[in-house]
């Protein structure tokens, strides 16, 4: 009698656990073994046999000549795209700028970039504080520069819009000693926060502290390049 | 006693009708694992072929193309190096940020306009079989024009974006207070090109990050999931599902990062193999 149950139990446990293990087999087949195979089973493919007397033959040699030439002159015209001018790598993710003269860098350090802060007013009105990426040329270099404050800059502090021109919009002595303008309003100047740097916190502008800030403004000249990434 | 035997008979034959399902079931799922496992087999062949009739060599073109030049080492190195230098000058023509894999020197470059922007040392690669033994020349050739991104899976955010509303007047301002830059996000991605090719770029995991490790588990499981699920689609109407050849590297965290939120969502790689 005893035995007869052990059977049935035995039978109910194997009825679960062979139906489960061949699933689970299926799974492991299906997911991981079918895909290794694919890449096991060989695929038709050209054979090397750098056969001596294929280099003797005239079409061979005027092939690779062709080769040749084509590589020198390609590879002529991918080392014209690097500037021996001066140019500057900013990091948006690692908020960190390179500053390169003769295609040698001769100054890195850190700064501030866009802090993707989406501010949203309840009237709809909405702005993205984000560095733009890609390629950039200084356009315009300024000493002691004022911040003309834009609407944003009020709506951030609960403050109302003043009109275009009204004093309130001018601040002085925030950007630092020098600014330089890469186009549709972006800047890179200094700033106050000196704790923020290596940080994303700013609303698009790239910020560098004093000293950085000097040494990018004398090496850097109008029309000179920015790669922001 | 004639209740008993009527009893264990009609259990008998209960077993032997489930042992026949059972048996029915597993030669069932044996046959189709057989069929599928043929049917994916023929999956690298078949994107080979559809790789060398768009790249290979044309044989009705009046430029003859002599194939002997193909089976001559020197010959094939060059004309790979002349493809990753035409992909690169097409990418740099336009002001976009792109990404070149150099696979022999396991690097990888951001480059905007030819300028190389920031460098990564590769620590681990596996390449596609079609992609290191197919035919030289189709390979070639397609890897010569540039790739654009068509999709993309990730583990992180390609723009971190945070919402922040207005205060409505001076007494809701709080001025902001030192971001959040903590790094605890794992960072492994997906980038299916446009011509098939899948791009896979994993973090570098240490050995005592297992949350790391748990997290690229599910990230590959999931996506080998959906891979499969489209295979068994394709295996269901007869049709012979499609390969995806690929190349999967593995980068230190931070330049995995860096890499993923720099290229554009419709990006351009180039890879020299």
């Amino acid at each position: 009698m005893i035995n007869l149950k052990e059977n049935k139990v035995l039978r109910i446990i194997l009825r679960t656990l062979v139906p489960l293990a061949a699933l689970l087999f299926v799974f492991i087949f299906v997911i991981y073994i079918v895909p290794g195979l694919q890449e096991m089973k060989g695929v038709r493919k050209t054979v090397l046999t750098n056969d001596p007397e294929l280099k003797k033959d005239p079409v061979y040699k005027k092939q690779t000549a062709q080769l040749t030439r084509d590589i020198q002159r390609m590879s002529k015209k991918y080392a014209s795209f690097t500037s021996g001018q001066s140019y500057i790598v900013i990091n948006t993710t690692d908020n960190r700028f390179f500053l390169y003269k003769n295609k040698k860098l001769i100054r890195e350090g850190f700064c501030s970039s866009g802090s993707y802060t989406m501010l949203k007013t309840e009237g709809e009105r909405k702005w993205i504080f984000k560095t733009p990426k890609g390629k950039y040329w200084i356009q315009g270099k300024i000493t002691s520069p004022v911040w003309r404050r834009p609407d944003w800059a009020f709506v951030e502090e609960g403050l109302p819009i003043p009109p275009e021109n009204d004093p309130s919009r001018y601040e002085y002595g925030v950007l630092g000693d020098y600014a330089m303008s890469i186009g549709d309003g972006y800047l890179i100047h200094g700033t106050l926060y000196k704790r923020f740097l290596g940080m994303p916190v700013t609303h698009g502008c790239v910020r560098l502290n004093d000293e950085d800030l000097e040494a990018i403004y004398n090496t850097l000249s109008i029309g000179s390049k920015v790669y922001i990434f | 006693m004639e209740t008993s035997d009527n009893m264990e008979n009609t259990e008998k034959k209960k077993l032997t009708a489930e042992n026949l399902i059972l048996i029915i079931a597993g030669a069932f799922i044996l046959v189709f694992l057989a069929y599928y496992s043929i049917m994916m087999s023929m999956g690298p062949a078949k994107k080979l072929k559809e790789i060398e009739a768009g790249y290979g060599v044309k044989h009705d073109s009046e430029e003859k193309t002599d194939e002997r030049l193909f089976t001559d080492s020197a010959y094939v190195s060059m004309l790979k190096e002349k493809s990753f230098l035409q992909s690169k000058i097409t990418m740099a023509g336009t002001d976009s940020i792109y990404m070149t894999l150099n696979i022999p020197d396991s690097t990888a470059h951001l480059e905007i306009a030819g300028v190389s922007v920031h460098s990564v040392r590769i620590s681990g690669m596996k390449i596609s079989k079609i992609l290191r033994t197919g035919n030289n020349y189709a390979i070639q050739t397609m890897l010569a024009s540039p790739m654009t991104i068509v999709n993309y899976i990730a583990t992180i955010k390609k723009e971190p974006l945070m919402i922040k509303m207005a205060p409505k007047d001076t007494s809701e301002f709080k001025p902001d207070v030192t971001p959040d830059t903590s790094d605890y996000e794992p960072v492994n991605y997906i980038l299916d090109m446009d011509n098939g090719l899948r791009i896979f770029v994993y973090q570098e995991v240490a050995d005592s990050a297992n949350s790391d490790r748990n997290s690229l588990f599910f990230f590959d499981l999931n996506d080998r999931l959906k891979t499969t699920w489209q295979s068994i689609k394709s295996v269901a109407v007869l049709k012979v599902p499609e390969y995806h050849p690929y190349i999967k590297i593995r980068v230190p965290k931070a330049d995995a990062k860096i890499l993923y939120r720099a290229i554009p969502r419709k990006g351009q790689i180039a890879v020299y193999i």
